[in-house]
């Protein structure tokens, strides 16, 4: 174990690229623990839905109700829809039809992870049917991993939560962190172990070795 | 000793798994910020003659997806079998096959014994963004119907209980520092304000 005292006179001498590359290492490794946790149990549950608990993660309270609201305003289709969420009191993510509106119809659904609404609006009668499901405390927990309001193979998918952006943000933070503090472990072990670089070639390679495998073997 | 045996696991099982964590962290940036368009076909074949399993149209499930699996090889097709749907109106079968760098589609028509297969080849990124999401929490009872994707499945599930033990000895290495103890703590407390913070937000 490390005496305090190198430690200290180590603090003292002037903090070289090696210095700053174990710090940048302890502290995005330190900041970003609770992220981590959260992707990596996310990530478990995600990969065994046969898991009781994944299973119980599926379990949704479903409400629905029917209200009077104004005709939608605005320019476009979110704009329509943020209005309707403003007239029944709705928050999250919007998720518009692929396919064009039915005439004389405006439907929509609007996501949390804590709940999702499926609004359908009647213009003609000027009604709006929601069915609302309040997702479990380990749906919820779950979500989080796929919260990003945007489907790569739904080009029509846009972030239109401001919150969602932030969680965005935080899982491209997260990616960058963890991208910085893998390569920096690289020079970690190049710099502590150069004398002794067998083991770690051996190990590194390894790892590099099954990923090529699966992308050797998977690939067409 | 301790924690000597310590560092050195924590080294080298982080050199090990440190491929897929890369993996996983560049194919983020994809499945938040990419857009590909799923319906432009780079070929779309026809294949006639297709040795149709008795009954395939009354299958379901698992037994549909092991059926179709086995006219995968006349087809010239290899992956996991996402689902598959019957159209009764049509008497077509229907099912997409999914690997990296390839996503397929299989339309076959039953009375014709004819499919087409309408194949996308993808990006590397959109690749490596499979593999992140394979095996996933959706058709839980099909999947892990192609050799690879199970085995995928124990290398993904590895990832996680390594980083786990990663961060749990990183604690305790950090820990064993005493001068780096009082920003470690900082970065740590700053980490849990902006995630319990966010968490807040979102749900609340």
């Amino acid at each position: 174990m490390p005496s305090s005292a190198n430690a200290s006179t180590g603090a003292k001498r002037r903090p070289n690229l090696e210095t700053w590359n174990r710090k940048i290492h302890y502290y995005l490794g330190l900041f970003f623990l609770f992220f981590l946790w959260l992707f990596s149990l996310t990530g478990l549950l995600l990969n065994h839905g046969q898991w009781r608990l994944a299973a119980a993660a599926n379990a949704r309270t479903e409400t629905r109700f029917e209200r009077g609201i104004e005709p939608p305003a605005g320019e476009d289709d979110l704009a329509r829809a943020r209005d309707v969420m403003r007239q029944l009191g709705l928050t999250g993510e919007i998720e518009l039809p692929a396919a064009a509106q039915a005439q004389g119809r405006f439907d929509f659904s609007v996501n949390r992870p804590k709940d999702a609404s499926q609004v359908k609006v009647d213009l003609s009668t000027k009604r709006a049917s929601v069915q609302h499901f309040q997702n479990s405390g380990w749906a919820v927990f779950r979500i989080f991993h796929t919260f990003s309001g945007s489907r790569f193979n739904a080009p029509g998918s846009h972030r239109d939560w401001i919150l969602t952006s932030a969680w965005t943000l935080a899982m491209d933070a997260l990616s960058a962190g963890l991208v910085v503090i893998v390569l920096g472990s690289y020079y970690m072990w190049f710099r502590f172990k150069r004398k002794n670089l067998a083991l770690g070639i051996a190990v590194l390679a390894a790892g590099y070795a099954c990923c090529a495998l699966f992308l050797q073997f998977m690939w067409p | 000793m301790l924690y000597r045996w310590t560092r050195e696991l924590h080294l080298y099982f982080g050199l090990f798994v440190s491929p897929f964590l890369l993996l996983f962290g560049v194919s983020v940036f994809f499945l938040n910020h990419a857009k590909v368009a799923v319906d432009r076909w780079t070929s779309v074949d026809t294949v006639r003659d297709v040795r149709v399993p008795a009954g395939l149209e009354l299958l379901r499930g698992r037994e549909a997806v092991d059926r179709a699996k086995e006219m995968l090889p006349q087809l010239d097709v290899t992956g996991e079998i996402g689902f598959t749907r019957v159209v009764t109106a049509t008497r077509h079968f229907v099912f997409p096959v999914s690997r990296p760098g390839m996503e397929t589609t299989v339309d076959l028509d039953l009375d014709a014994r004819s499919a087409v297969v309408s194949r996308r080849a993808t990006s590397v990124l959109e690749a490596f963004a499979y593999l992140h999401k394979m095996p996933g929490p959706h058709n839980v009872a099909l999947r892990g119907n192609w050799v690879w994707t199970q085995g995928w499945r124990w290398f993904a599930d590895a990832t996680v209980y390594l980083t786990m033990f990663l961060t749990l000895s990183g604690i305790y290495l950090w820990y064993a520092i005493k001068a780096e103890r009082r920003i470690g703590l900082a970065m740590a407390a700053a980490g849990a304000v902006t995630f319990f913070g966010l968490i807040y937000a979102v749900i609340s």
